[in-house]
């Protein structure tokens, strides 16, 4: 039996990444054992953090690992940086309801990512060999994701209208000189609970959810 | 009895993927449905899960290195008292593995013509012959690619190749990699050494898409191997496997049996095919795949005739018949092929055959069939009818795929490629009409979306 429900949470206070965290694995592992039939998906911004994929190079941190908050979790990609201002989508899916394929899903977050810039008019697109949104050579939506049993974790992040300085201490995604941009750079007086909105549509529109 | 662990197919276009972290170390326990390692393609993890409790006794391909899809990465044993042989037997492999999978091959090969010579005196003598014949035939077909050996001497070559060569006492200098950069693959490594590219040769279907290259090959092997048993004027006695052949063929004499063909079109089955093959994904899994699903939407024609009425199994096992080298066939079974994935599939038909022409079948995974397939293809046979085995309640005749004029509805001619199958089934249980609604609807199927035999 297909089923396309999903829980959906996206809170308006900035959260921490480790409540959350445990939130997805609460999810993710009560579709693996079959407790619960839920997809969720978590829509929101996070306190400053860093996080590193399971095969992340450390080198590509450009601090220590004490100064500030740094989460090795179960994603794949390099080092990236969370932050208010930054839009944070999370959606722990049951693959086996929609295709057993992680590049097929990771293409279509690229898709609903664009939509949403689109739909602020900004033009962007996907770049072959480097996943993630790209306006020409500068970043501005980032993505990983894990996957157990073909249940997923994690997702991707959006720039709206954070402090860029902050992917500094950092080589983004592991790529030498990879700039960050945001999407006020592109579209002023832009807020941050409009993208939400919109993603939260085009999702809707992509995985044909039923939101409860 | 020992596990494999293989490198998993993350997505349909995926054809090898990077071990991020091995979660388990050699040793230890892992439980059914416990992650074992961490396996990355572009920026997806995914976690590889145990299908067993057991013991995990070997890594074959450490954290940082990448391996194809379908290779043998690492060896779960059932029991702890296992894991020192295991470990044993694949010292030299581990090491072997450079952290890019790659293998330098000068300190290897005194290696390999050492083996070479050891197996010889084991070989019959006409077994040599032959593979002296193979060897001529395949000294013409030798290409050396200036990619290949280069200065550096250094061959790069997957592990199952590796693997391939030394078994099979094939020189890997000689060999033409077909893979990036020259890489040698498996199928390299079984071209230089005269097989044909798939395991067996009377079942592994490939009849659609790879019949040119199959009737070539299946043409070389006829003209070395030719297939007697005896010399001219002699009797030779039936071994075990011909006389339980023959057992079951005679009780097919008291089966009232009819026969139902229909011609498909396999223009998009082919394309498709073209598609996940190198993702290891074999013609007769799409055939078996695409004959269970439409066995469910027909469960008489997956019924059989028994004393007491019309047995229906509780499930569905496809057997594919194959035959034996030394005479005899054997009919691994491919159980629920509805509740395994298309790659899954692949790689258990691989298996299955691996060992039923090593004779190491149980019987459970040879007698459980409850239809079966037949596949003549690779042979440019354009037509035949099967023998029904006993037990069952029909067997599927399939003939190779050849281009073929066809006049259209709208009055139009094209040219496509059409497969004739051919349905046998026994007339207690299964009647004409049914035999007939399962035709149409699996060569349905087949012709217009044959891309859902994914899942």
């Amino acid at each position: 039996m297909i089923n396309r429900t999903s829980i959906i949470n996206q809170p308006d206070k900035i959260s921490f990444f480790d409540d959350v965290y445990k939130l997805q694995k609460k999810y993710q592992d009560s579709l693996i054992s079959g407790r619960s039939n839920m997809n969720f998906i978590w829509l929101g911004e996070h306190q400053l953090c860093y996080t590193i994929g399971r095969g992340s190079n450390m080198s590509n941190l450009l601090f220590s690992a004490d100064e500030q908050d740094v989460f090795k979790i179960d994603r794949g990609g390099e080092v990236t940086c969370h932050m208010p201002g930054q839009l944070v989508t999370y959606l722990v899916l049951d693959l086996s309801n929609f295709k057993k394929d992680l590049n097929w899903y990771l293409r279509r977050l690229e898709k609903i990512i664009i939509k949403t810039l689109r739909s602020f008019n900004i033009d962007c697109s996907t770049k072959d060999g480097f996943t993630g949104v790209w306006i020409g050579e500068r970043k501005i939506a980032s993505i990983g994701i894990g996957c157990k049993r073909w249940v997923t974790i994690h997702g991707f992040s959006i720039n709206v209208n954070c402090k860029l300085e902050n992917f500094n201490k950092i080589v983004p995604c592991g790529i030498e000189g990879c700039q960050m941009v945001n999407m006020s750079d592109y579209s002023k007086n832009i807020d941050i609970k409009e993208v939400k909105k919109i993603v939260k549509n085009i999702i809707h529109e992509e995985f044909k959810f039923n939101f409860v | 009895m020992t596990h494999e662990i293989f490198m998993p197919a993350l997505s349909s276009t995926m054809t090898e993927g990077k071990i991020v972290e091995w979660l388990k170390n050699p040793g230890d326990k892992v439980e059914r449905g416990e992650s074992v390692l961490v396996v990355e393609s572009d920026k997806a993890d995914m976690d590889v899960e145990s299908f067993q409790d057991g013991y995990l006794a070997a890594v074959l391909m450490p954290a940082g290195s990448t391996a194809p899809v379908g290779e043998t990465i690492g060896l779960i044993v059932e029991n702890q008292d296992e894991i020192a042989s295991i470990q044993e037997q694949n010292k030299d492999k581990k090491t072997e593995v450079s952290s890019d999978g790659q293998l330098e091959l000068p300190n290897k090969k005194p290696e390999i013509t050492e083996e070479k010579q050891k197996e010889v005196p084991k070989i019959n003598e006409q077994e040599v012959e032959i593979k002296r014949e193979k060897v001529l035939a395949t000294s013409n077909e030798i290409q050396f690619n200036a990619s290949t050996i280069n200065n550096s001497s250094r061959l790069i070559a997957s592990p199952r190749a590796k693997k391939l060569a030394s078994t099979m006492g094939v020189d890997l200098a000689k060999v033409h990699g077909s893979g990036p950069h020259g890489r040698i693959q498996a199928d390299d490594v079984l071209k230089a050494n005269g097989q044909p590219v798939s395991i067996p040769w009377i079942g592994e279907g490939s009849s659609p898409a790879t019949i040119g290259s199959f009737s070539v090959q299946a043409e070389r092997k006829s003209k070395t191997l030719g297939n007697s048993f005896g010399k001219p004027g002699e009797t030779v006695q039936f071994n075990t496997l011909q006389k339980a052949v023959n057992k079951n063929m005679e009780s097919s004499l008291n089966v009232p049996c009819f026969r139902v063909g229909y011609s498909i079109n396999t223009d998009k089955l082919d394309s498709f095919y073209k598609k996940v093959k190198q993702n290891g994904v074999t013609m007769t899994a799409l055939l078996v795949k695409a004959v269970a699903k439409t066995l469910k939407k027909h469960p008489q024609v997956n019924s059989s005739f028994s004393e007491n009425g019309i047995s229906y199994p509780e499930n569905i096992n496809i057997a594919v018949a194959v035959a034996m080298e030394d005479g005899g066939l054997i009919t691994p079974v491919l159980k629920e092929p509805c509740n395994t994935d298309l790659f899954e599939l692949s790689r258990e038909w691989k298996d299955l055959v691996k060992r039923s022409r090593a004779k190491q079948l149980e019987p459970d995974e040879y007698s459980t069939g409850t239809f079966t397939l037949s596949n003549l293809g690779m042979f440019g046979v354009d037509r035949f009818d099967a023998i029904l085995p006993p037990g069952t309640g029909a067997i599927l005749a399939i003939a190779s795929s050849k281009p073929t004029v066809v006049a259209n509805n709208d009055g139009s001619i094209s040219v496509k490629k059409i497969m004739q199958v051919n349905l046998t089934a026994d007339h207690r249980v299964i009647y004409g009409a049914d035999g007939a609604s399962f035709l149409k609807d699996l060569s349905s199927l087949i012709e217009n979306e044959p891309e859902t035999l994914v899942a």
